[in-house]
């Protein structure tokens, strides 16, 4: 055992180092592609993570007309306070909402504004986050008022956006693991027609098939666990420092999940590689 | 040691290598195997090799049934039979001693066994001075040394020789009949494919004639006898 341990070492070293070039191409792409993946599945986590967080704090805000009268603003007022799905209303008044407009808006925007022009409005909070839709629908058409806007909306268009990009990001990454196993394979195929003479000494004096086949397995396998390990430090860089990250704060255990699964796929697809390789260019 | 029962062979493209073949061939026997191009030779050996399966019959070798062998069984069925060839088939890119250490090396023999087993070999053969050399060093007699060392290291039962002096002068042919005789002497049955008429008739062994798939002859202390006419011998 001792002995085919150091004869597979050897050998497995000595074909990645004849192979450098190939070898390096192999790492670089399955290294580029497992980074997507990394990248698609924390952007996954952080969107759901994001959403989760804002949906927590949803506000509904009922926007009244500047020209509402008294009547109508008490009307909407009792309707909200008598209704179970929505705590905590706080009634803003025009002047109130025109200091906030003062506070959000470029000064060219609100120096046009008057305080009269200004809604006042009702903020309020739902029991659940859905039902910031059913406030909508109560009170969108009623006297008096001029819009109801919920952020729920926003969260929606976001995840959306998100999601596209997601699927970008994997079909991308699919795709460059596509080229990254053939390429595997491919270097692979050169080594063993490198050593096709030695290959078949070994059949001739009766060398076992694994005892030939290993050295070119455990090749695929270091290059797909290589690659894995450079994409594993992307995307902890990614995680460290992408901008996107300061909104959206992921634990270690999700950053450690989507490392465990960029390593087990880059060391299947160095596997898959080689072992494809072997069927078909090795035949012991 | 080697017995050959009906056995027939047919390739994939229609050409028959075998037709009925049945032989028998004991322990530490000396077997001429003759015949022209295309007669059937490299077939016998291939089978031997397992690396044929016969279509019928059965072939026997140290009282086991070859094709009952299973496939991961065949490198150890393989490590009971040498082999060496014309074109010698040795590593360019490793030295004398490597090339024989290489086939005790892939069979997983430890270190001290190949340190032990490679001198002693290579004094066999004559080489114990070119131990350091690459192949492309020596000359055609040495290298087919270098390779009979390397069939033999392991002591197998059986050393099946490939026109081993097809490319080699009469005397480095008569060097190597010299050392496959010592072989022999030790016990192991020696298979030799040859075209060489000259060594054939000088050493008086076994000649088994194949022509066409069929064994047209077999004579004990035989001759060569294939350019000689029918009955004319």
């Amino acid at each position: 055992m001792r002995v085919y341990l150091r004869y597979a070492i050897r050998e497995t070293l000595s074909n990645l180092w004849r192979n450098r070039l190939m070898t390096i191409a192999a790492v670089l792409t399955v290294a580029v592609s497992l980074s997507l993946v990394g990248a698609a599945l924390l952007l996954k986590q952080s969107a759901a993570q994001a959403s989760a967080q804002w949906q927590q704090g949803t506000r509904v805000t009922v926007w009244m007309e500047p020209t509402a009268t008294g009547s109508e603003l008490g009307n909407v007022r009792s309707q909200l306070e008598s209704l179970p799905i929505v705590k905590n209303c706080v009634y803003y008044s025009q002047a109130q909402d025109y200091q906030e407009a003062k506070r959000i808006l470029p000064t060219v925007e609100w120096s046009v504004l008057k305080v009269s022009d200004v809604p006042s409005s009702f903020r309020c909070v739902p029991t659940v986050p859905s039902n910031a839709f059913v406030v909508e629908s109560t009170f969108a058409n009623q006297p008096g008022v001029y819009k109801v806007t919920a952020p729920e909306q926003q969260i929606r268009e976001m995840n959306r956006a998100i999601r596209i990009l997601q699927i970008v990001f994997l079909v991308l990454a699919a795709v460059l693991l596509l080229s990254a196993t053939v390429l595997i394979l491919n270097t692979i195929r050169m080594a063993i027609f490198a050593r096709r003479r030695e290959v078949s000494v070994m059949k001739l004096v009766g060398a076992t098939n694994w005892f030939i086949r290993i050295p070119y397995m455990t090749e695929g396998f270091i290059q797909g666990l290589l690659g894995s390990v450079v994409a594993i430090g992307a995307v902890t860089a990614l995680h460290t420092w992408y901008p996107l990250h300061n909104e959206f704060v992921l634990s270690t255990g999700a950053l450690m999940g989507t490392n465990a699964v960029v390593l087990i796929v880059g060391v299947l697809i160095g596997s898959v590689g080689s072992g494809l390789a072997i069927r078909r260019f090795l035949d012991v | 040691m080697i017995r050959f029962e009906h056995v027939s062979k047919t390739y994939k493209n229609g050409t028959v290598a075998l037709r009925d073949v049945s032989l028998n061939i004991d322990k530490g026997e000396f077997v001429f195997l003759v015949g022209a191009s295309g007669s059937g030779k490299t077939t016998f050996l291939r089978l031997l090799l397992r690396e044929e399966l016969p279509d019928r019959g059965r072939i026997l070798e140290a009282g086991r049934d070859v094709s009952k062998v299973s496939s991961w069984r065949v490198p150890y069925l393989r490590r009971n039979i040498g082999c060496i060839f014309q074109d010698f088939r040795l590593l360019p890119n490793k030295t004398v001693f490597e090339n024989v250490a290489f086939a005790l090396e892939v069979i997983g023999r430890p270190r001290t066994t190949i340190d032990s087993q490679v001198p002693q070999i290579l004094e066999l053969v004559g080489l114990t001075d070119k131990a350091g050399n690459r192949p492309s060093e020596l000359s055609g007699g040495e290298q087919q040394r270098v390779a009979i060392a390397r069939a033999f290291v392991n002591r197998p039962l059986i050393l099946l020789a490939d026109e081993p002096t097809g490319n080699l002068d009469p005397s480095n042919s008569e060097s190597i009949m010299a050392l496959l005789e010592r072989i022999n002497r030790t016990g192991t049955t020696v298979v030799m494919a040859t075209h060489d008429k000259a060594l054939v008739d000088r050493m008086r062994r076994r000649v088994i004639e194949l022509d066409h798939g069929e064994i047209v002859r077999d004579q004990v202390r035989g001759v060569y006898g294939i350019d000689e006419p029918i009955g004319g011998r």
